[in-house]
């Protein structure tokens, strides 16, 4: 049988993280996302409550939870701020590499000093030559008989420049495109790694991204995670994991956007009665209301399937990429809702237009979603 | 030492409240219960005390409906309270009577050996403030309310707080066991921890039966109830920045209350 009820436990963690979004996120999302400023003050406190690295499990010092429970979470989360979420669940995604590819020493080694204290990390991927295509990526593992020397450059990396440990996606052979691609743990203070400037962003600007470059990297065999051209495939089977939550996120702003919208809508008059009345603003509300609540089940059941042992690889694309989009256009009708003050940087819709705008891009862009969809739902015709 | 909290569950601060449709209470379908911030100071106050006083206890302890209590006896396992106690008793009937609340509380503490027994100073709810001294009395100990940063001389074997009241700030000295009841947020009563909330749904809950205690106790009932009638009148200014927030009240001040010409 189907239940869509919140279990106790899952209702007080819900409870946990919308108390801490409220009360330590949401007074200083206006001001880290105007400076902009990366408030590790409040990215301690997530760890310190348990909050950062929920997908590892309790023995190796993370949270430990089931990834509907992160969602739960991670919309909570968002509702308050979308670039601290950002910056706060990056390192389930960093670290999922090693979840799933590590051996259980290599899991040791590194996560488990790595969760004891505030740490942050970076799955670093993408490069300026290419995101999407992931295949095609351009930094090169040489070995030499000890291990292996890291070269390229990788963008777009969220908490790079306040991370120790990175996951680095990197070549043997181009020529031998998913199949040369190697995953390696390597540490921020590993001699050759430099990360670039804070880039200036339109959205998620109390998170914090950039470059990270390689040159000469020295990064021993143990320190490779899985097998030779194994790099692909645990980069993939990473998304399918971090995709739902980034649906969860999506959510979250648009939920903020609906409240703030049906608020503002009851006692903003005109023509004499509150904007609430009319029925255009109406209309616009209930088609809010839908988009948001189809979100959440979308990424609810994304969430439940992989939870019950399904890759969910099309479960999880549909959730991110209705989500993303839902958020993006809610947010939109948010700030007509608001109409001139929609525009001013002292109402908070604006923010969570921009914010919303990222979750279409990060994490497989929708575009690319959509192929996935696609692929997927035709083998089921041919 | 030996601690034990009582807390009361109340209604969230963001709860929408109705008056039932007997017009006997309030109407709680749908309410979420949670510790206030009175009882949320005693579980800091108690678990500041643990800390610096090992070995140590706290027990939780609450009296009210099953579900309710048992949410808030969690919330407070996942602070880091060791055991929790439930006394059951239906939402109307005793529950309504500070009196029966502190005969059914100390049904359940009569005979345990305790340090020190903490409430809030008053519910969050009701604000009655009658339970902790009631059930001193009950339980014959020493009860001291308005209290904040209480702290234990070892040495001497005594409690010593503050009081802070109109007049300024009392000291005071007292043995044990005492029953102190707690001002709010004088302390910065900690977050409980993801893992801990984990856990605490898994911790077991004592039960106390105080049928007996509770039927003797029904002295006095709530025979009707209300909430106060909206008030109108009131004109909300919309502002964007402290200025334009004073220039606006004083424009309305003047113009519109005639306060000053
Ligand atoms: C704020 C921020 C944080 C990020 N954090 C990280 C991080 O921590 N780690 C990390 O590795 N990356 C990160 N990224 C990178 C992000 O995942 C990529 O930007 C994204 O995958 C798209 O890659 P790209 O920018 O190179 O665009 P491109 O791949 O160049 O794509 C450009 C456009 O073409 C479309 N397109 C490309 N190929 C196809 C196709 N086959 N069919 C149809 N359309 C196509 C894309 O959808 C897109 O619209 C982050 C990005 C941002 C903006």
């Amino acid at each position: 049988m189907v239940d869509f009820s919140l279990s106790p436990e899952a209702e007080s963690l819900r409870d946990m993280a919308r108390k801490f979004a409220r009360t330590e996120m949401a007074p200083h999302a206006a001001e880290c996302d105007r400076t902009p400023r990366f408030p590790e003050e409040i990215y301690r406190k997530a760890h310190e409550l348990g909050l950062m690295n929920l997908n590892v499990p309790t023995e190796l010092g993370g949270s430990g939870l089931s990834l509907f429970e992160q969602c739960l979470l991670v919309e909570e989360l968002a509702y308050a701020c979308g670039g601290m979420t950002t910056s706060i669940i990056a390192n389930c995604l960093a670290l999922e590499p090693l979840l799933l590819g590590g051996t259980e020493e290599q899991k040791q080694r590194f996560l488990a000093p790595f969760c004891a204290s505030y740490h942050l990390a970076s799955f670093c991927l993408t490069e300026p030559s290419g995101g999407s295509d992931a295949g095609a990526l351009r930094t090169r593992a040489r070995a030499d008989g000890q291990g292996y020397v890291l070269d390229g450059e990788k963008c777009f990396i969220t908490n790079a420049p306040h991370a120790s440990l990175y996951t680095v996606f990197a070549s043997l052979d181009p020529a031998l495109r998913h199949k040369g691609i190697c995953a390696f743990v390597v540490p921020r203070d590993a001699e050759g790694v430099t990360t670039g400037k804070d880039e200036e962003k339109m959205g998620h600007r109390a998170s914090s991204t950039s470059t990270v470059r390689f040159d000469s990297v020295r990064v021993p065999a143990s320190d490779r995670l899985g097998a030779e051209g194994d790099g692909f495939g645990l980069a993939m089977r990473t998304l399918d994991q971090t995709r739902t939550p980034i649906g969860a996120l999506a959510t979250g702003i648009a939920q903020a956007a609906l409240d703030h919208a049906a608020a503002y809508a009851l006692k903003r008059e005109s023509f004499g009665k509150p904007i609430a009345q009319h029925q255009a603003i109406q209309i616009k509300l209930a088609n809010m209301a839908q988009q948001v609540h189809a979100s959440r089940l979308l990424t609810w059941h994304a969430a439940w399937t992989i939870d019950h042992g399904a890759r969910g690889t099309l479960e999880s694309s549909i959730a991110k990429c209705f989500a993303s989009d839902a958020a993006l256009h809610v947010a939109d009708e948010a700030v007509q809702t608001f109409g001139g003050y929609g525009y001013m940087k002292e109402y908070p819709v604006e923010k969570l237009l921009r914010d919303a705008k990222l979750t279409q891009i990060y994490e497989g862009a929708n575009e690319i979603q959509r192929t996935v969809i696609a692929r997927e739902l035709l083998r089921g015709y041919s | 030492m030996e601690i034990v909290v009582a807390v009361k569950p109340v209604p969230e601060a963001e709860a929408r409240l109705r008056a039932s449709a007997d017009g006997s209470g309030l109407e709680t379908d749908g309410v979420k219960f949670v510790l206030a911030g009175y009882d949320e100071s005693a579980i800091e106050q108690a678990l500041l005390l643990k800390e610096a006083h090992p070995p140590s206890t706290v027990q939780v302890l609450s009296l009210g409906p099953a579900a309710r209590c048992e949410e808030v006896l969690r919330a407070a396992l996942a602070l880091g309270c060791d055991r929790a106690t439930l006394v059951e008793a239906a939402p109307s009937g005793p529950l309504a009577d500070p009196m029966g609340v502190a005969r059914g509380l100390a049904a359940a503490l009569r005979g345990k050996k305790f340090d020190l027994l903490l409430v809030g100073k008053q519910a969050g709810d009701d604000e009655e403030g009658v339970v902790g001294s009631a059930l001193a009395q009950l339980l014959g100990v020493g009860y001291a309310g308005f209290v904040t940063d209480l702290r234990f001389d070892a040495a001497s074997g005594h409690f010593r707080f503050r009081r802070t009241v109109e007049r300024g700030t009392e000291l005071w000295e007292a043995p044990v066991p005492l029953l102190v009841g707690l001002q709010q947020a004088w302390n910065d009563p900690r977050t409980a921890k993801l893992p801990a909330i984990l856990r605490s749904r898994k911790q077991p809950i004592e039960r106390f039966d105080a049928a007996s205690a509770l039927e003797a106790a029904a002295r006095s009932l709530g025979a009707a109830f209300a909430l106060p009638a909206p008030r109108t009148g009131a004109k909300l200014l919309d502002y964007r920045s402290p200025q334009e927030a004073a220039e606006k009240l004083v424009r309305a001040l003047r113009e519109e209350a005639k306060v000053f010409p």
